[in-house]
């Protein structure tokens, strides 16, 4: 059964490498991994303390009794992730989204036991440590500023062009209140691409399930069906967020929540559109015939083949989510304390002058992360497209 | 002078042409060193499987192959262009014809647009698809005239459609002038085509295919026509086709390819019953007249019914208006009544649209009956929840006509076997599962191995076979094969039958073979049961029904049949 499990992957495989075979797919899964990179990394790639510190011979790294809880458990996925995309163990997709699972609650439920949560952290006393200390050697992150530290102790104006200030490097140069942009930046990359990936998957397991059951029994259950889809498109997303962000306060979880419930309407017609062709399909035909039970054939035989459309539209629904969020940042109703790109391009435009810095990289970021998720989408329909199918063998 | 006039007889000369298409990293030799003439008047027909070149030789000659994924290494078209200068056209139309040899392949875009439609038509196998649905077939063809006639005003050319649309026996032409393609059946369709294709009075004809995609009794009166057209108007045709029967029935002379290379041609009698070349004597082997006749079973007294159906209805409703209110159904099946005998094959025959296929669905409650009675074993199965309905289908399986749709193309083929088998509860353990299926594979004359494949891997016999093990896995009594060969070649279908006969005979099996090939039911049946608009006009022993039918609609059918005439 070995063979089996080794080629049961087969058909995606086959669509991904030809995927990502085109230039414009590589550049946009690229620049995709440096986000992915920047969100998991961010405390160490941007951070006022130091990331290992030798004091008399005594190692420590004063980073780590400053991470949050959820930079831990983001750690903690990245790596559980890569270990199973390498191990050799190849189990089902359910068991190993199971597993993923629980690990994620796991060491959510196991990390807030153990961190202390620091409140008003002085980030200008990392500096006046290291001046006062004789340390041996300091490692500082690649951009040594917090995203919140407004380094009220160094500089005397608080905003600066990039490279401006000879003493202190600021590559992008910093915002209004003296925060460094470029630090902000990679912070706010892990709502940005946390925002698309949650918000859309929640959409896509609702769409594809109530999809699903519409396409396969159509007549009366299709009509219900789709009368809940239009009543889903009439709801205005951005009202809907406004009116939350009033009543709860604002959390990015109530944000991805609102955006993955009202959007899956879209994928719900995908699915049912795909489910009621196939629903006539011989091998379908067969399985019924065979007296296969419903779950086996709903999943099992139509979902793999109804999906490639779907995968089409989730890669626009990643880019149109971060794009929602962007906007409620950019009318203000985003997150206070984190950055996020659309908070900073609103920073930009009411600051009293234009700093084109602070609109640039951020506005820059948002259009090329919408752009390599557009990329993406559109190779992804490329390969699945029957006709350039049929040339890179798929088909016949 | 000799040489001169054998020449001058010959339309087209094609000499050592090749085609090589080019796709992203291989090139096929489609057309492979081809040397032949058409001559004026003739009909030659290529016949050849799938994959054999014959179109790509046929779009070659009209020169329809885009540039950019095929060329001609070598090769030369000759085309004998007869020029016309001057008015008018029909019989008394005063007008100078010069002509001069010309090759297609050197020809400009612009001289070979010349060239096309009026001096070359081309007719397609989908009549569907070859018309465009927004215009009115009269305007179409008005359309190619003027295109061709520019000098022509809007009446005559009118009145040349008309006359066109007469010649292709179209009733009521001034009526259906402004019908527009979905209004009519698939046969008036391809008479549209060939309307079209003879409105300017082109010298060749290329016809590929044209009489596939329709129903054999229709397939007989477009075939009268074009021969009729053809010897009242002195032209070519060059008639492609993958069947024999209708190669005997419209050709002069015969060209049998095989994988681009044209490897025998003659006068079409020759070749038929003489052929030389082994790959052509294998083809003609295979066609299911020509196949070695079976026993067949004939003795009432050990008949027992396995199926029996009583009064069967299965109704689709048609709604109308805004309420969608029923207003009338269409009666696929209606009011059928049929016993199917226990260990017999028996034909299901009839054209398309006349209910067989979903008789066969409704059978295997795939298909909802709207009334009636179906018992197996004398166990009813209409009315039965799908729960209910789960230990009686291991017993009855199907079979599918499309290879390319009969198998999940995201399965293993092992995936796809053994799953049916462990809802049933067959072999206790995985591993006793997968032997079995690689046991059925076998029974099929495939590989073990076949078992770690997917579908994309395998041609079309192959699929087909897979299909049937897949069917036979959970050892069922009763299985119904919906067209399982029309989708295949002739030698693959003839191994195909013969392949159906030996395990219907170890393991004792009952079919319901679906099908609209004449020549397969003779070949293969007991009985015969005849389907006409959801009604069964005739049934009984294959040779009573097919060697003297009794029901007028039977015999039209059988005599339909284009035969081999040897």
């Amino acid at each position: 059964m070995d063979n089996v499990k080794h080629r049961s992957s087969g058909f995606l495989r086959r669509v991904l490498k030809h995927t990502f075979s085109g230039w414009g797919a590589k550049i946009g899964l690229m620049w995709v991994g440096i986000l992915v990179i920047a969100a998991v990394f961010a405390p160490f790639l941007a951070n006022s303390m130091p990331l290992l510190v030798s004091l008399n011979g005594e190692i420590s790294a004063p980073v780590f009794r400053y991470l949050s809880v959820e930079d831990i458990v983001v750690l903690i996925a990245f790596f559980v992730l890569i270990l199973l995309f390498l191990s050799p163990l190849r189990h089902s997709i359910k068991s190993l989204l199971l597993f993923f699972l629980i690990i994620i609650v796991g060491s959510t439920i196991v990390s807030k036991q153990f961190v202390t949560v620091q409140q008003n952290v002085v980030y200008s006393d990392f500096r006046e440590d290291i001046k006062a200390t004789n340390y041996d050697w300091v490692v500082m992150p690649p951009i040594p500023y917090a995203p919140e530290d407004y380094l009220r102790d160094s500089q005397a104006t608080p905003l600066e062009a990039p490279l401006e200030n000879s003493e202190y490097t600021h590559w992008m140069g910093t915002e209004e209140n003296g925060g460094d942009v470029l630090s902000r930046m990679i912070h706010a990359s892990r709502i940005a691409l946390g925002i698309g990936f949650i918000a859309t998957g929640i959409a896509m397991v609702i769409g594809v399930i109530l999809g699903g059951l519409m396409g396969y029994f159509s007549g009366i259950v299709d009509m219900l069906g789709m009368r809940l889809v239009e009543i889903f498109e009439s709801i205005p997303t951005l009202f809907l967020l406004l009116t939350f962000v009033a009543f709860f306060g604002r959390s990015i979880y109530i944000m991805m929540v609102i955006i993955g419930l009202t959007s899956w309407s879209g994928y719900a017609r995908y699915i049912r559109a795909e489910f009621l062709r196939l629903r006539k399909m011989d091998f379908v035909q067969a399985t019924i015939a065979s007296g296969l039970p419903l779950r086996s054939i709903l999943f099992r035989h139509m979902l793999p083949n109804g999906i490639a459309p779907l995968l089409v539209g989730l890669s626009f629904g990643v880019a149109s989510a971060i794009l929602a969020e962007a906007m409620l940042s950019f009318l203000g109703l985003g997150l206070v304390g984190a950055p996020s790109w659309g908070q900073m391009l609103n920073q930009a435009v009411q600051s009293s002058t234009f700093n084109w810095w602070m609109a640039v990289y951020p506005g820059g970021a948002i259009f090329l992360t919408v752009f390599a998720y557009n990329l993406m989408g559109e190779a992804l329909r490329d390969a699945i497209d029957p006709q350039l199918a049929k040339k890179a063998g798929v088909v016949g | 002078m000799t040489e001169k006039n054998a020449s001058s007889r010959h339309l087209v000369e094609i000499k050592q042409l090749k085609t090589y298409l080019q796709s992203a990293n291989e090139t096929v030799k489609a057309v492979d060193d081809v040397t032949f003439n058409i001559e004026k008047g003739e009909t030659f027909c290529l016949v050849g499987e799938s994959g054999s070149g014959k179109s790509i030789l046929a779009l070659s000659i009209i020169q329809l192959l885009p540039a950019k994924i095929s060329h001609h290494p070598s090769g030369s078209i000759l085309f004998d262009w007869r020029k016309q200068s001057g008015l008018g056209l029909g019989v008394n139309s005063q007008q100078k014809t010069t002509s001069e040899k010309v090759n297609m392949l050197d020809l400009k875009e612009n001289q070979l647009c010349d060239i096309r439609g009026s001096r070359i038509a081309m007719i397609f196998q989908e009549p569907m698809t070859s018309l465009n649905p927004v215009d009115s077939v009269g305007e179409q063809i008005m359309e190619a005239l003027l295109l061709h006639h520019p000098e022509m005003s809007d009446e005559s050319a009118r009145d040349r459609a008309l006359i066109a649309m007469q010649e292709v026996q179209i009733k009521d032409a001034e009526t259906r002038f402004d019908n527009y393609p979905h209004e009519l059946s698939g046969g008036q369709r391809q008479r549209i085509m060939i309307a079209m294709a003879l409105a300017c009075e082109p010298d060749l004809l290329i016809a590929d295919e044209p009489t596939t995609a329709l129903d054999v009794t229709v397939q007989a009166e477009v075939l009268k026509l074009m021969r009729e057209l053809q010897e009242r108007k002195g032209m070519s045709i060059l008639f492609i086709t993958h069947d024999f029967g209708v190669v005997s029935q419209i050709a002069h002379r015969v060209g049998v390819m095989k994988q681009g290379k044209l490897i025998e041609f003659g006068e079409t009698k020759e070749v038929l019953k003489n052929p030389q070349h082994p790959y052509s004597k294998k083809l003609l082997a295979a066609v299911p007249e020509n196949l070695p006749k079976r026993e067949k079973i004939k003795d009432p007294s050990s008949e027992k019914p396995l199926v029996s159906v009583k009064d069967l209805d299965v109704f689709f409703p048609i709604r109308k208006g805004i309420f969608q209110r029923v207003v009338d159904h269409v009666r696929a099946v209606d009011g059928v009544t049929v016993d199917i005998n226990k260990g017999k094959i028996i034909a299901l025959v009839g054209e398309s649209g006349s209910g067989k296929t979903t008789l066969g669905r409704a059978i295997l409650q795939l298909q909802k009956p709207t009334a009636g009675s179906v018992k197996i074993d004398d166990h009813e199965l209409v009315g039965l929840s799908v729960d209910e309905l789960k230990p009686w289908r291991k017993k009855m399986q199907i079979s599918f006509q499309d290879p390319q749709s009969s198998l999940n193309p995201r399965l293993l083929i092992a995936k796809t076997i053994t799953e049916p088998m462990k809802v049933h509860n067959i072999g206790n353990s995985d591993e006793e599962r997968l032997e079995l299926a690689a046991e059925v594979m076998e029974a099929v004359q495939l590989e073990r191995d076949f078992l770690w494949r997917y579908p994309h891997e395998f041609s079309g016999g192959q699929r087909q076979r897979i299909g049937l093990a897949r069917a036979l896995a959970l050892n069922p009594e009763f299985i119904v094969c919906d067209e399982i060969t029309s989708a295949l070649d002739v030698s693959v279908q003839a191994e195909v039958l013969q392949l159906l006969q030996e395990i219907k005979a170890q393991r004792d099996l009952t079919l319901l073979f679906i099908t609209h090939n004449i020549a397969v039911v003779e070949y293969l049946s007991d009985e015969t049961i005849v389907m006409k608009a959801g009604k069964v006009v005739e049934q009984g022993y294959t040779d009573d029904v097919c060697g003297n039918p009794q029901n007028s609609y039977t015999k039209e059918l059988i005599e339909a049949v284009p035969r081999l005439k040897l």
